[in-house]
């Protein structure tokens, strides 16, 4: 068999396989590896932490539906000290590379745990996760407005080595106006999609069913809405893009790169199938045998490349 | 190194159990073998075209060889439904054991349990468990209908006489009123309750009284089961019944807790 390549690389963090996890969806209390070695898979993307102790939102966090879970779980979080003393050390001793999820109610906030996470030496690269509301501006998600993202892109940017990936809100009416802003703004990535905001309301009581009224959505149910973001992204920035939403196995894993994702992460159906990942691992190393593929790198984008008979059709009919 | 495990475990029998309720028999060694009473295993119904989520299900016995386990379930929605054409022969996707089980304190002699409804379902395995350390069991066992009385048939072949209450027989009476009139003139060690928020009171009540450990099997809806999605917590005192109090995850936490953490437990605290 000849050489197969999995190595991506997202600026400067080499993954030895794209396959990772959407912050949130993996590990707790500092236990990794309880399926399978965390070292299978390409980076890690451990729970966002927050610079202050929170203790997430109200019960009930979870809503099954269709095809997957509404959920409002709010990010519970430590404090900075907590999880220096306990979670660092437990990071500092996985073989892969991290980045750190991050979120803040201000850009003071993201600048401040940015600089800090830097200064601990232990991560390959941090992620802004912009889906939360800027209560110095209205309460609007950082991630909905292509000037907050900007000017918080910018500023963490000046405070940090590491590469800097931000995770957009799917929104569709401002998503490429944000990929493009935090791409200007010096940002190495994107991550996409964060679950979209969702709602279920009991039929019997006409109330919203889970305790903060408002969540999210995520699952199998949101792919081709994920996939779509995915692609529409990718036609307008350069930098490269970790896709993620309802992702469960390798053809899910195909399907992302194709749409334009250099990196794909598995989320919800952690829960569900908790070796899905290494499962999808083994899959997509024999597909890419079987299909005579050598370089993972080659199916990046690969549902924008025009097929030759329809290139070569339009420039006779433009030549006409 | 992870205390649970991942096993498409062969399914011995799947069949009627009594009332609404069935009993799903499989051989998962790895999982019945550490079990420790209480603890809990999540399954995925229906191979990927049922239900989204796993389903949490508390162990209704262990086999004396621990090489199987039974999960005792209530037939309640599409899911459960789903469940019951689980084929012998088959396989069941199943994760665990998980959670924090009951605790039988060393010196215990005699112990109280009290269930209602499928709550009783999670009792068996901790009678098992004192029956075989010569520690007395005396049960208290209330559900809608006598039909959806589970598990008698366990309490009787371990000789444990179980006093019985039905909704249609005693309407609006508990059945920790009788576990009270009993206390009277015996002495627990231990009180276990499952099924009830309404009895998991009148046993944290009388245990305070006497001084003696009372435990609850708590339920809550999860997405994951192994504390990563921290989806099914709980408002759990943290020092005292109705004082400060925090979120707990059900799976990581419980799901056996004091009666004490769940007692007055305000969410809004």
């Amino acid at each position: 068999m000849l050489t197969q390549t999995l190595e991506v690389s997202i600026s400067s963090i080499r993954m030895k396989n794209p396959l990772t996890v959407g912050s949130g969806t993996y590990g707790h209390h500092g236990h990794f590896s309880q399926y399978f070695p965390v070292e299978v898979m390409g980076a890690l993307f451990p729970k966002t932490i927050r610079s202050y102790r929170w203790p997430g939102n109200p019960a009930p966090r979870i809503h099954e539906v269709a095809a997957g879970l509404h959920s409002s779980v709010g990010i519970p979080c430590n404090d900075w000290s907590y999880f220096v003393e306990h979670d660092v050390p437990i990071l500092k001793s996985l073989d892969l590379p991290i980045v750190q999820s991050i979120i803040g109610r201000t850009e003071d906030e993201y600048v401040k745990l940015a600089s800090e996470c830097s200064a601990l030496g232990v991560f390959a690269g941090l992620e802004l996760n912009l889906s939360c509301p800027n209560i110095k501006e209205g309460g609007l998600d950082f991630g909905y407005d292509p000037k907050a993202s900007r000017r918080l892109v910018e500023r963490v940017r000046r405070v940090t080595q590491l590469p800097v990936i931000a995770k957009l809100a799917p929104d569709y009416s401002s998503l490429t106006e944000v990929a493009k802003s935090v791409e200007a703004a010096g940002a190495d990535a994107i991550s996409l999609v964060n679950a979209p905001r969702a709602m279920c309301i009991d039929y019997r009581t006409r109330r919203p069913i889970i305790g903060n009224k408002v969540g999210a959505l995520s699952g199998a149910a949101i792919k081709p809405m994920a996939v779509y973001m995915v692609w529409d992204v990718y036609r307008a920035v350069k930098i490269p893009i970790i896709g993620m939403g309802g992702v469960s196995d390798y053809r899910d894993v195909i399907e992302f790169m194709a749409a334009g994702a250099r990196a794909v992460a598995f989320g919800t159906v952690n829960y569900v199938d908790p070796l899905a990942l290494p499962k999808a691992l083994s899959d997509l190393t024999d597909w890419l045998a079987e299909n005579d593929i050598h370089d993972i790198n080659d199916l990046v984008g690969a549902a924008h490349q025009e097929p030759r008979v329809l290139e070569e059709l339009r420039v006779r009919s433009a030549l006409a | 190194m992870s205390t649970f495990d991942q096993v498409l475990a062969p399914v011995v029998f799947n069949r009627h159990l009594t009332g609404d309720y069935w009993l799903l028999e499989v051989e998962a060694p790895s999982v019945s073998g550490r079990l420790v009473p209480g603890q809990f295993v999540s399954i995925r119904i229906g191979d990927g075209g049922g239900p989204y989520l796993r389903r949490p299900f508390s162990v209704y016995r262990v086999s004396p060889d621990r090489r199987r386990l039974q999960v005792a379930y209530k037939v309640i929605g599409a899911g459960s439904r789903l469940m019951t054409r689980m084929p012998e022969g088959g396989q069941c996707d199943l994760v665990g054991p998980f959670g924090r089980g009951f605790k039988l304190p060393d010196h215990a002699r005699r112990i109280g349990v009290v269930g209602r409804g499928i709550g009783i379902a999670a009792l068996p395995t901790l009678v098992d468990a004192a029956a075989a350390r010569g520690i007395e069991v005396r049960a208290f066992l209330s559900a809608r209908t006598r039909s959806n009385l589970v598990g008698l048939d366990i309490f009787e072949s371990l000789g444990i006489s179980a006093v019985t209450h039905t909704d249609e027989e005693a309407a609006g009476q508990l059945v920790s009123e009788r576990l009270i009139a009993a206390s009277q003139t015996m002495d627990f060690d231990g009180l276990y309750v499952c099924g009830s928020n309404r009895l998991a009171r009148a046993v944290h009540d009388l245990a305070a009284r006497k001084s003696i450990l009372a435990e609850v099997a708590m339920e809550q809806h999860m997405a994951c089961g192994f504390g990563d999605c921290h989806g099914c917590v709980i408002p759990v005192n943290l020092n005292r019944a109705g004082g400060e109090c925090a979120l707990r995850e059900v799976c990581h936490y419980g799901p056996v807790f004091d009666t004490w953490e769940i007692v007055d437990a305000n969410a809004n605290a």
